[in-house]
């Protein structure tokens, strides 16, 4: 078995120790002896977008979103929006994840368009939504609990035809009002947690890279691996800083 | 003198001796106590100074270490904010406990760090002579927003202060594009030499240009985003330094040897910059830069390079029984990467202590660790044991194992007393790399140990 991991514009968007997630992937394939490729696709690379099988996506700054919107707008953003209708494996983390809905409007009413991949979109506030946070993972998406590390002052509301990813145990999720966090739609899965969010969330990682196995091959089995350390870290956040107890 | 400011300083002396009698540092509150009493206390006592503010995101304490030498190496004694208490409030302690009682300052020249946020409060309340702006990188996200946001705190800085002489890095495309924002004079200085594998780095800070939005080129890399860096399209470049190496002769872990010219000489010169790494040639750099334009004779300042001491943490030494413990600070992913590539450079076997806090002062936000290049310490091989501590040990340890550290090899400590037991017990020599709160707590466990000086004295 291979999996191919496309790593889109990892030149602009990489805040937040988001690289860590490929780190993260990538290792626990090979652990496994499933071999992985990484391949790096930034502004003004053209590939044929359909030889991969898992996209992710980091979050960003500010300046940098209009040089990355001329480029979805040259012919890459139908490309993704096609992926995601053929229910390739997409991780689309905070910027990333604001950037698969239909667009961010700034909180004095500035309108940017996205690539509306996903149905929801994201407003601009005055108060940023920042700190440890939980979520348990909808049933669709394996139903662990999540720790991260939110930083965003976009609220984000989602549509009829999406699920969120989870629901907020402790924080703000998508918009500190609805109790929703991230989006799940066919395989695409965002969400707004830094950390990075997979290495500390093992059976997350896991609940990924299987389904972009699955959506490959059919079916996939993914041995268990020893994850004594992931999951102190993973409790240590938990417990120690959002006082929630092991479910 | 008003009453008002009378009071502000006896408020300030009297708070910082009340603190010290409990051993507590008193590096911020006795100026927020004098500023109740006069909002305006700082310019009052700073009158007449002769100032140089360092900020930037990295290597402003090591800077200022290496100003106050070159200072006191020409026979001038100067004031400094030593502690690392940079905000509006610290240099008002600073400046306030060091004035007479009627409020005028005991020495003439002083060193100031001031934070980059904090830059716009205090600058136009102490009217610095010259203003140094190191680098500017990614640092505590979760405090100040994003690298841009920060680099527009530092432009209001210091168009609150346009008398000010710039310093400013030649090689960083993002502080070196305040000079067009501003109307201060600027003097430049840089590496005219690539550095370290000169390769592009897979993390940057400033990948496109920050006036029109095109890919940089480079000539050659330094180090992150530093190097000789231009714009194919609207032409923004390096510019060229007055003050740049030109050659490093020779580099090892007491320091640099290296040949540096000056636009206003007509012949290079050798110097010896006393402390190792790229990162503190910047900063030598800069304070040969920033001392010329102060008005100080250049080789007077090149030759007191080479004395220069480490700093409260930063590569700083220490014997414990018959280990040696380096520490070296480290707050964000370019300043962890270029200190473990210092650690990579170590020729002998060696241990090393990890440590992360996430409290306040360091940034709740932990996530960067995973932009710094633990990799390639991880691959060396030097490392015999590894020690992760802090209130996030944990998530230092997983970091370190998905950078191919050997797990079996890592202990985990919450304590700084029990990294220091395990630091004592090492027979080859101990690097530390803290982030901040756990550099103070690390130091503390050291202190109590060594009878060492508390750390304002």
């Amino acid at each position: 078995m291979e999996l191919r991991i496309c790593h889109l514009y990892p030149e602009v968007l990489n805040l937040y120790g988001d690289r860590g997630n490929i780190l993260c992937m990538t290792r626990r394939l090979e652990v496994r002896g499933i071999s992985c490729s990484v391949e790096s696709v930034g502004i003004g690379d053209n590939p044929d977008l359909t030889q991969y099988d898992l996209f992710f996506i980091g979050g960003g700054q500010d300046f940098e979103q209009e040089v990355l919107l001329d480029d979805l707008r040259g012919g890459k953003g139908d490309s993704i929006r096609s992926a995601v209708r053929d229910g390739r494996t997409f991780l689309c983390i905070c910027g990333g994840y604001q950037m698969m809905g239909h667009y961010y409007q700034t909180h004095d009413g500035v309108r940017c368009e996205f690539l509306g991949a996903a149905d929801l979109y994201t407003v601009g506030g005055d108060r940023r939504m920042i700190g440890n946070y939980a979520y348990a993972l909808g049933e669709e998406s394996g139903g662990s609990t999540v720790v991260g590390f939110e930083n965003h002052s976009g609220r984000t509301y989602l549509g009829e035809g999406v699920k969120p990813l989870g629901k907020v145990l402790k924080g703000f999720g998508n918009n500190g009002e609805d109790g929703t966090e991230g989006v799940r739609f066919n395989n695409l899965f965002g969400t707004y947690s830094h950390g990075p969010v997979l290495p500390k969330n093992p059976q997350f990682a896991d609940h990924i890279l299987k389904t972009a196995l699955t959506q490959r091959y059919g079916s996939a089995v993914l041995e268990p691996l020893d994850d004594t350390m992931e999951m102190l870290s993973h409790y240590r956040v938990l417990e120690h800083y959002l006082r929630l107890s092991r479910s | 003198m008003r009453p008002g400011s009378i009071c502000a300083v006896a408020a300030c002396k009297l708070t910082r001796q009340a603190l010290r009698l409990f051993h507590r540092g008193g590096t911020a509150l006795p100026g927020k106590a004098a500023r109740l009493f006069d909002p305006d206390i700082l310019k009052r006592v700073s009158e007449g100074m002769e100032i140089i503010v360092v900020t930037g995101t990295n290597g402003k304490t090591t800077t200022c270490s290496m100003l106050e030498n070159a200072l006191r190496a020409g026979g001038r004694e100067s004031l400094s904010n030593k502690s690392g208490a940079n905000l509006l409030s610290g240099v008002t302690a600073e400046l306030t406990c060091n004035a007479t009682w009627t409020g005028k300052p005991k020495t003439h020249y002083a060193v100031i760090e001031c934070d980059e946020g904090a830059l716009k409060q205090v600058a136009p309340l102490i009217s610095p002579k010259v203003i140094i702006v190191t680098n500017l990188f990614r640092d505590q996200l979760d405090r100040y927003g994003e690298v841009m946001h920060t680099l527009d705190e530092i432009r209001k800085g210091i168009l609150a202060s346009p008398g000010s002489i710039l310093c400013l890095n030649a090689d960083d495309s993002l502080t070196g594009s305040l000079a067009g924002d501003v109307p201060n004079p600027v003097v430049w200085y840089g590496l005219d030499t690539p550095t370290g594998e000169e390769k592009e780095p897979v993390l940057s800070d400033a990948r496109y240009c920050i006036r029109c939005g095109t890919e940089y080129g480079y000539h050659y890399h330094t180090y992150a985003h530093l190097g000789g860096f231009f714009c194919p399209k609207c032409g923004y470049s390096r510019p060229e330094p007055d003050f740049a190496v030109t050659q490093i002769e020779e580099m090892n872990t007491a320091g640099t040897r290296c040949r540096v010219r000056m636009s206003a000489a007509p012949y290079e010169m050798e110097i010896t910059v006393g402390l190792p790494a790229v990162y503190n040639l910047y900063n030598a750099m800069a304070a040969l830069c920033a001392c010329t334009a102060f008005g100080l004779p250049a080789e007077e300042c090149a030759a007191s390079l080479k004395t220069v001491h480490s700093s409260f943490g930063r590569m700083e030494n220490f014997i414990l029984g018959k280990t040696s413990l380096q520490m070296i600070l480290v707050k964000n992913p370019a300043g962890c990467s270029q200190a473990l590539e210092y650690l990579s450079s170590v020729k002998e076997p060696c241990r090393a202590v990890f440590a992360l806090n996430d409290r306040t002062a360091d940034g709740h936000d932990i996530s960067w660790i995973w932009d710094a290049d633990y990799e390639k310490i991880c691959s060396s091989g030097i490392l015999q044991e590894i020690l992760v501590l802090g209130d996030r040990a944990e998530d230092m340890q997983l970091r370190l194992k998905y950078a191919g550290a050997d797990t079996s090899r890592i202990t985990i400590v919450r304590e700084a007393r029990e990294a220091l037991k395990w630091i004592e017990a090492s027979p080859v020599p101990v690097f530390a790399f803290p982030n901040y709160t756990s550099m103070l707590e690390l130091r503390e466990a050291v202190r109590e140990r060594t009878g060492e000086k508390e750390f304002w004295q």
